[in-house]
């Protein structure tokens, strides 16, 4: 026998709300955001890699850094804008990622999903803690090797040498440790993150979405991979 | 074959629910999912008890009528299948099997099994359809197709409108529905007049109803259809051209 169920009481439909910034608008400038975080976490590493070159060439790639475009640009012109487009980056992506968020555990409503075993749907699920662990270390990394404050920073920070800062700061491991921990949650963002980026982009086409998945795989690893040597090598005395 | 049916009873949306357990016997792995469902039915009236109240309809995997969640999973254990398709042979005998409405904030229970999905049927009367007066049948070939994109269009069009991609959503996400929807007309040469409106209206009765897509993935690996992962990525690049373009076509 079929249970035949008389539909009396209509569900009443969810009140419909235009929302004030569309899930469009706000995936697309994560997308894009995100987008120039990975550009910058790359050409980061790349960067760190000077370390290899000695004290004096790493010192000297830090201070022609802050000469880039000059005399075109005042000194250190260049950094500074950078340094503004990430930190409005910064805002907006966190901003759209609390936003989302919200919305997203709204409308699932009171039962959520469990049993997630894929890694792909793992990795989405873990990009709000990925990103927190990732904004308390550039808030850690900015005071220990930028600006030198403490108790962050070490007690021999000199502003304008790189190398002796980055040694003394890697030397103590339980920074180290952290360090390697950040880029391995690093990664996993990194990698779903340029994969997401790709989509909400609106990448269909064969081709396209498998380069999108290398790069996005590649880039994460290299990012890791090229940053994670640093600390190991500094706490294996190889650099001093 | 034995099962013990793990089932989610609600009398209505306004009510609260909770899981009974009923022993089933006398049924064998070659019953559908709903016809043990069926067989429950029969002997929960027999005791003069309520049966439980589930959606379906064709019961050959075409309607997109039926749908529950079987042990966590949207539809059941077996891939691309509906749960009218899926059968008892997937479970060990004796097993326990535990049945739920598909769970999303968007579709709220009617009773026990069966939820209220218009929520869905609101995005295709925002813009899944084709408005267009096409005349009659054209002559073949009169508007060259490739197979490619025909048979592409023929692949997003599958979707059955289930709603399983929504309730396999940690999101409550309906972006592989919506992008099927978008992209199966969007591949086509006859409704482009209206391929912006359609993005326009679509994302935006998407947005209002269900959650932002995070590409967990989750949709297409319960999608009864088949429907690819890269219709929500479809969806993103409908609506990017529409914003770009700003114009109906």
């Amino acid at each position: 026998m079929t249970a035949t169920l008389q539909r009396r009481q209509q569900t009443a439909s969810p009140p419909r709300r235009r929302l004030p910034i569309s899930n469009f608008a706000a995936k697309t400038t994560m997308a894009l955001t995100g987008l120039i975080f990975v550009g910058f976490v790359f050409v980061h590493m790349y960067g760190n890699l000077h370390i290899y070159r000695g004290q004096e060439e790493f010192d000297h790639y830090a201070h022609w850094l802050r000469e880039l475009l000059m005399p075109l640009v005042p000194y250190e012109g260049v950094l500074w804008i950078l340094r503004a487009v990430l930190v409005t980056s910064l805002v907006l992506h966190v901003g759209g990622g609390l936003l989302l968020w919200t919305r997203a555990r709204r409308a699932r409503g009171p039962f959520r999903r469990s049993g997630l075993t894929r890694g792909e749907a793992w990795m989405a699920r873990s990009m709000l803690g990925t990103g927190i662990v990732i904004l308390l270390f550039v808030v850690f990394h900015v005071l220990d090797l930028t600006l030198g404050a403490q108790p962050a920073a070490t007690d021999t920070f000199e502003a304008g040498s790189a190398y002796a800062n980055l040694v003394a700061s890697f030397q103590r491991p339980l920074v180290s440790g952290f360090y390697i921990l950040t880029m391995l949650v690093l990664t996993v963002h990194v990698a779903h993150g340029t994969w997401t980026a790709a989509n909400d982009l609106g990448a269909t086409g064969r081709r396209l979405r498998q380069v999108a998945a290398w790069v996005a795989g590649l880039v994460a690893i290299a990012v890791c991979v090229g940053n994670v040597t640093i600390p190991l090598v500094v706490l294996l005395g190889v650099i001093q | 074959m034995k099962l013990t049916l793990k089932v989610w009873r609600q009398e209505s949306g306004a009510e609260d629910g909770h899981f009974e357990e009923y022993p089933l016997e006398g049924v064998g792995p070659e019953f559908s999912l709903l016809e043990a469902l069926d067989k429950l039915n029969d002997d929960l009236v027999a005791r003069g008890e309520d049966p439980v109240a589930f959606d379906s309809d064709c019961r050959e995997g075409i309607c997109g009528a039926c749908g529950v969640t079987v042990d966590g999973r949207p539809h059941g254990p077996q891939e691309k299948t509906p749960s009218c398709r899926q059968h008892l042979r997937s479970f060990e005998d004796g097993a326990t099997v535990q049945l739920e409405p598909f769970r999303s904030g968007a579709f709220p229970v009617v009773k026990d099994l069966a939820v209220d999905r218009s929520a869905l049927d609101r995005v295709i009367e925002a813009g899944g359809f084709v408005s267009t007066s096409v005349g009659t049948a054209p002559d073949a070939d009169a508007i060259p197709v490739t197979h490619e994109s025909a048979e592409w269009a023929l692949d997003l069009a599958a979707c059955i409108g289930c709603g399983a991609c929504v309730a396999a959503c940690p999101n409550g996400s309906a972006q592989l529905f919506a992008g099927s929807k978008t992209m199966h007309l969007a591949t086509l040469p006859s409704s482009q007049k209206e391929r912006s409106r359609r993005a326009k209206g679509i994302t935006r009765a998407a947005e209002e109803e269900f959650g932002p897509c995070s590409v967990y993935g989750e949709c297409a690996e319960v999608c009864p259809a088949g429907i690819p992962i890269t219709a929500i990525a479809g969806l993103n690049r409908e609506k990017l051209r529409q914003v770009l373009r700003n114009k109906d076509d």
